[in-house]
């Protein structure tokens, strides 16, 4: 059952790397390839991370449940699965400039000798924006795996930090691989579309073992921590 | 005392190969000029004249992989071979008024438009305000009516503008760096969409080992448009691609007799109907290999190091 956990905890990292590598493929197009694009999405993913790991804390102390954490994964993989459905809407809808003078509406060069130059948008909100939208919940949900899998894996106290460095490192490891399977390799065998197919239907698959592991009856439940 | 010899030895060899290091430097430095390298946003900047050469030239890595290149003593004349090759494309369209540039470089194509067809209106968009800045101060990038330049990501300004073009020249692709959301159907069919009836899309190509990546690139812009014609830029390595919107072909002799009356009496420096007549190929049904790339699929660096062991050129049809 261990073992179960540290691997739920791998491929959960996995996933959410090859998701975050995914996202600079569905943006860049749209927004550019500018280091605001890559700033932005990295920044989004980190945030996600972050209120996901104190929602799952605080879920995971509410009372444990394997199953539980199999339907935080299987919710997951759904938003992932959906995803392609409404990216070019939501990418279309934050599209800076709609509005903006356009170029053609910028008049001529002029008679004059000095160099028109036309400065770019600010593209700031708007990535950031289109970047929240698309895979902050994704990423919020993954961030609450490895915090709930450690009230799963950690048995008594004194085996805190044991527990949590073991489940970090399966994690990081995970993450690693995700990273560079998707860019060595996923990206040129399946491209974008697929390669979120793919994770959406590596978590719901991943959530599904879960709960069914639990109504089989594997006993992941820890004592309580006293 | 024998290990005090050797250190002697082996710190007087240290020393005598930093001093020959250094004095192979100063002569490099003897006939290279560094005139500016700074990182900017996207690259590392580079302007370095030759003086041995006359030229000064633009570099984006600490690679010699040349960006552009102006000739000091004439900064008019198009040295880059490709970029003469491009030209060829204002004499496909039959009266070019509107033209678009994507990717600044070094300058070279405004500076030989103003000189040769100051009429013609220019569009210039290149995503990187240093490129801009470096042009004005050493590539004599000056204002001229009808020449605006816009700092901006190639697609971002053509799915932002709706103006159209007569000519759009893609020359974004750096050759280590190619960004692939300027190489897809998606992004070919959007440029296409900015041009007027008669337009004539011409993207230059960099893929000396004719890889998987160059095929798929053919046969992207031969999916999108009618006609298309493939150019070898001589020897350079370099690959210009003209897509025009037009259902009727452009036969050689109708080039190149649009290409002298173009030219006129005008010093070009280089012989451009000759050009055309030595690289024209048409493009059109020939047998690409190949799927087009799409925005969800575009392994642009994974395709470039691929080389099919039996390679087949745009294929073996006429």
């Amino acid at each position: 059952m261990r073992f179960g956990l540290l691997m739920t905890v791998f491929l959960a990292g996995a996933s959410l790397m090859s998701l975050e590598m995914a996202s600079f493929r569905l943006i860049q197009p749209e927004f550019g390839s500018d280091i605001i694009v890559w700033g932005s999405l990295i920044s989004v993913f980190l945030g996600g991370l972050a209120v996901g790991a104190v929602f799952g804390g605080r879920l995971a102390d509410r009372g444990p449940r394997l199953w539980r954490l199999g339907a935080i994964l299987v919710l997951a993989g759904g938003v992932t699965l959906a995803l392609p459905l409404y990216s070019d809407a939501v990418l279309d809808w934050m599209f800076p400039g709609e509005g903006a003078p356009l170029p053609a509406e910028w008049g001529t060069g002029g008679d004059s000798h000095e160099l028109v130059v036309y400065q770019p948008p600010d593209l700031r909100w708007a990535t950031l924006g289109a970047g929240t939208i698309l895979f902050g919940l994704p990423a919020l949900l993954l961030g609450t795996v490895t915090p709930y899998t450690a009230r799963l894996f950690i048995h008594a106290l004194g085996k805190v930090g044991t527990g949590v460095g073991h489940l970090y490192g399966a994690s990081t490891v995970g993450s690693i691989l995700g990273t560079l399977g998707t860019a060595f390799y996923l990206v040129a065998w399946m491209g974008t579309r697929w390669l979120l197919a793919s994770n959406g239907l590596l978590l719901v698959g991943l959530g599904l073992v879960l709960a069914v592991a639990d109504v089989l009856g594997a006993k992941p439940d820890p004592e309580p921590v006293s | 005392m024998k290990r005090t010899v050797v250190f002697i030895v082996v710190a007087a060899g240290l020393m005598l190969g930093g001093v020959a290091v250094w004095v192979g430097a100063q002569a490099v430095t003897e006939s290279e000029k560094v005139r500016y390298d700074r990182e900017s946003r996207y690259y590392r900047v580079r302007v370095v004249d030759y003086l041995d050469e006359g030229r000064r030239c633009l570099h984006f890595s600490r690679s010699r992989g040349i960006q552009s290149s102006m000739i000091l003593a004439d900064p008019t004349q198009l040295d880059l071979r490709y970029s003469r090759t491009m030209m060829a494309a204002l004499a496909l369209h039959p009266a070019p008024k509107d033209v678009l540039l994507v990717g600044l470089g070094g300058a070279s194509i405004p500076r030989f438009m103003n000189r040769h067809w100051p009429e013609i209106r220019l569009d210039v968009v290149e995503i990187d305000a240093d490129v801009v800045t470096v042009c004005r101060h050493w590539f004599e990038l000056k204002g001229a009516p009808g020449l605006r330049v816009i700092v901006m990501d190639g697609r971002m300004y053509l799915k932002r503008s709706r103006k159209a073009y007569d000519v759009i020249l893609l020359d974004a692709y750096a050759t280590d760096r190619i960004p692939f959301h300027m190489t897809t159907l998606e992004f070919v069919q959007l440029a296409r969409s900015r041009l007027k009836a008669g337009g004539i899309l011409v993207s230059n190509l960099w893929e000396p080992t004719a890889n998987r990546f160059y095929r798929a690139e053919l046969k992207t812009f031969q999916t999108a448009f009618p006609q298309t014609y493939r150019f070898e830029a001589g020897t350079s390595g370099n690959i210009v691609v003209f897509s025009a919107l037009d259902p009727n072909p452009t036969t050689k002799a109708a080039w190149v007799a649009r290409a002298k009356a173009l030219a006129g009496d005008r010093d070009l420096k280089f012989d451009l109907p000759q050009l055309v007549a030595d690289e024209y190929e048409v493009l059109t049904g020939r047998r690409i290999n190949a799927e087009p790339l799409t925005d969800d699929m575009a392994p642009v660096d994974t395709l470039r190091r691929e080389h099919p062991k039996h390679f087949e050129t745009a294929g073996t049809g006429g």
